[in-house]
């Protein structure tokens, strides 16, 4: 069962005439978490966050809210807030008309409604602004607005649809922390759509990764990060993403070409995708022979791209290597960091 | 390349200048006609110099052949059809650009393909069917059949600007809890009242300027202003001057609603252009 502002999503399934768009989502989002929906583009998280909001109906499945059934409410219905992509400001109207629209359209006492805008403005930081129409203000101004209009009748859900993907890189940065903290203050469960996993590792109590409209692994970012469950999700998470070499796992050890490459749980013999984040590469005495093929300078750190027989491998390092483009070296792992997969199903094993 | 600058503007204006004389060329010949004398408009060679007199607007003003009621005739006609137009287009128009129901693409066409029909075919029809229904000569008879080119034409011209108010900002409104009907009064009304104020000025416009159906559904009762200035032209003798204060009398509207209305319609003509840019 789901508790206040808990959300629950059972054997979701969306089609669009011949093309499914979600296999049957189940999800159970705890009140008060914030929940990040991540996975690439045409995966399905915006169609899940939209069913949530009930802009989209379900073809087969559930949408539960606080334990009830809310499948067939309207969006105005489910006392959801949603800040959109793209803002949805109403040009016509100002920033003020803007964010107490929620209020007047349940028809709320006017002085109600001027006294919950200037909170809501002075939250997000646009007090000052409370005159101005959207057309007046920065892109982040316009963000804040859409965040204060999604604030103002304090929902029992609020959904993010890439609420920082027009934003530049700085302000991003800014505005993830404040996103964070207002969350927080609230205390309101949130849903949040993003193909940025930097976003989501740096946001989320919980993940959700969704890959070709199924959801393939739900935990903390941690969990995400140190145990992906499928080989997909091991290419999709970390920046850069987790190198896998083909090989054949043979009691403790994978052997890759010639080279037995030590790991730490023992088992075999089979084929096997071995999995080895960038940053536990190491440049070693042994090891898998591969040539510098370009080292990225990114001041605080640096990224090295290996060519090893026909596969390319990354390593990233907080330290400049002694190592030239075009030398040889040989690159190991701490067996403990090592990731095995089915090649066939893709599975972890 | 300093030098080229004001030779463009020059040869600008040039092209401009003569289109606009092409325009106004009639326009002005019209307006000295109706001050000349029936024998200054007939003199030959023309005579631009002449003895200006206003008996030919005192004469359709206030004479025999007085053109106010069917200045009414036309007011009333217009009017009602605009605003029934509007009534109707709007909601229609929204549901085409917006709303998914079965067989919208074939009622869209079908509202398209009424438009396909040449006028002149529907009239004996037309007046069959006002002549059953008593609706020949009458306000109500013009009116509505005013509607069958001008409800298509309305349709489609606001389909586009309800298709350019992004989709996003409804769906906010519907979460904002705001209802069908209120989120097109607060949100997507005002965000297409270019285009709204454009399409009510195109529809008056026609009906005010309709001739074909006027003639031959209207009658005694009512005559708008362009079958009254036919008139003037008989078998026996055309009288220009008449003709000419007639037909400054019948412009005088349309030309002040132009000139009141010029930011609007050259907004709402550009916004189809530049998407979205220009309601903003």
């Amino acid at each position: 069962m789901t508790g206040p502002g808990g959300v629950r999503l059972e054997g979701v399934v969306k089609r669009h005439g011949a093309t499914t768009v979600l296999h049957g989502v189940d999800l159970a989002i705890e009140p008060g978490e914030f929940f990040v929906l991540l996975g690439p583009s045409g995966s399905g998280k915006t169609t899940t966050l939209r069913i949530l909001a009930g802009l989209e109906s379900v073809s087969a499945g559930r949408v539960l809210m606080d334990g009830a059934d809310v499948t067939l409410q309207q969006p105005g219905e489910r006392d959801v807030a949603m800040v959109f992509q793209s803002y949805a400001l109403y040009p016509h109207m100002t920033v003020a008309q803007n964010i107490g629209f929620p209020l007047k359209m349940v028809r709320t006492a006017r002085h109600d409604i001027e006294r919950a805008v200037s909170a809501a403005a002075i939250k997000v930081g646009i007090g000052h602004l409370l005159q101005r129409t959207p057309g007046q203000l920065s892109g982040g101004q316009q963000q804040r607005c859409a965040l204060a209009r999604a604030i103002v009748r304090q929902p029992r859900l609020f959904l993010l649809d890439e609420p920082l993907s027009n934003l530049d890189a700085k302000l991003r940065l800014e505005t993830r922390l404040e996103l964070h903290r207002l969350q927080r203050s609230l205390g309101v469960t949130t849903v949040y759509v993003t193909h940025d996993q930097e976003e989501a590792m740096t946001l989320a109590d919980r993940i959700a990764v969704f890959i070709d409209g199924r959801i393939v692994q739900v935990g903390t970012p941690r969990e995400v990060y140190a145990r992906p469950r499928t080989i997909t999700v091991a290419g999709f998470i970390g920046t850069p993403p987790m190198n896998l070499i083909p090989g054949r796992w043979e009691g403790d050890a994978v052997i890759v070409g010639d080279e037995r490459m030590p790991v730490a749980t023992a088992g075999g013999p089979r084929a096997v995708m071995l999995g080895v984040r960038p940053g536990d590469l190491r440049i070693a005495e042994r090891g898998l022979a591969a040539v510098v093929e370009r080292i990225e300078d990114l001041g605080d750190s640096s990224i090295l791209s290996f060519s090893a027989g026909d596969r390319l491998l990354k390593q990233k390092s907080d330290r400049l290597p002694a190592v030239r483009e075009g030398e040889t070296v040989r690159l190991d792992f701490a067996p403990e960091t090592a990731h095995l997969f089915d090649p066939q199903s893709g599975g972890r094993l | 390349m300093n030098g080229s600058r004001p030779l463009r503007r020059i040869a600008l204006a040039l092209v401009a200048g003569s289109g606009l004389a092409v325009w106004a060329f009639p326009v002005l010949w019209g307006l000295l006609t109706s001050f000349k004398t029936e024998r200054d408009v007939l003199a030959y060679p023309p005579v631009l110099v002449f003895t200006p007199t206003l008996d030919n607007y005192r004469e359709v003003i206030f004479g025999a052949s007085s053109i106010v009621p069917n200045l009414w005739s036309s007011f009333v006609v217009a009017t009602a059809a605009t605003l029934l137009t509007m009534l109707l287009a709007v909601p229609a128009g929204y549901a085409l650009g917006r709303l998914r129901y079965p067989a919208k693409r074939a009622s869209g066409f079908y509202v398209l393909a009424t438009q396909m029909l040449p006028p002149v075919g529907l009239i004996i029809p037309y007046y069959l069917v006002l002549q059953k229904v008593g609706g020949l000569d009458t306000y109500g008879g013009l009116t509505v059949i005013y509607l069958t080119f001008s409800l298509p034409f309305a349709i489609w011209l606001l389909v586009s600007y309800f298709e350019d108010v992004p989709l996003e900002m409804e769906e906010a409104a519907l979460l904002d809890r705001a209802g069908r009907l209120r989120t097109l009064w607060y949100v997507i009304l005002p965000q297409v009242r270019g285009g709204i104020a454009v399409t009510t000025i195109f529809v008056f416009l026609n009906a005010w300027n309709e001739f074909m159906f006027a003639v031959v559904l209207g009658g005694n009762r009512v005559r708008p202003v362009t079958v009254a200035m036919f008139n003037f032209i008989s078998v026996e003798q055309t009288q220009w001057a008449r003709l000419a204060a007639g037909a400054m009398l019948a412009m005088a509207p349309v030309i002040l609603i132009g000139i009141f209305a010029q930011r609007h319609i050259v907004k709402g003509l550009t916004v189809g252009a530049v998407k979205g840019g220009g309601r903003r």
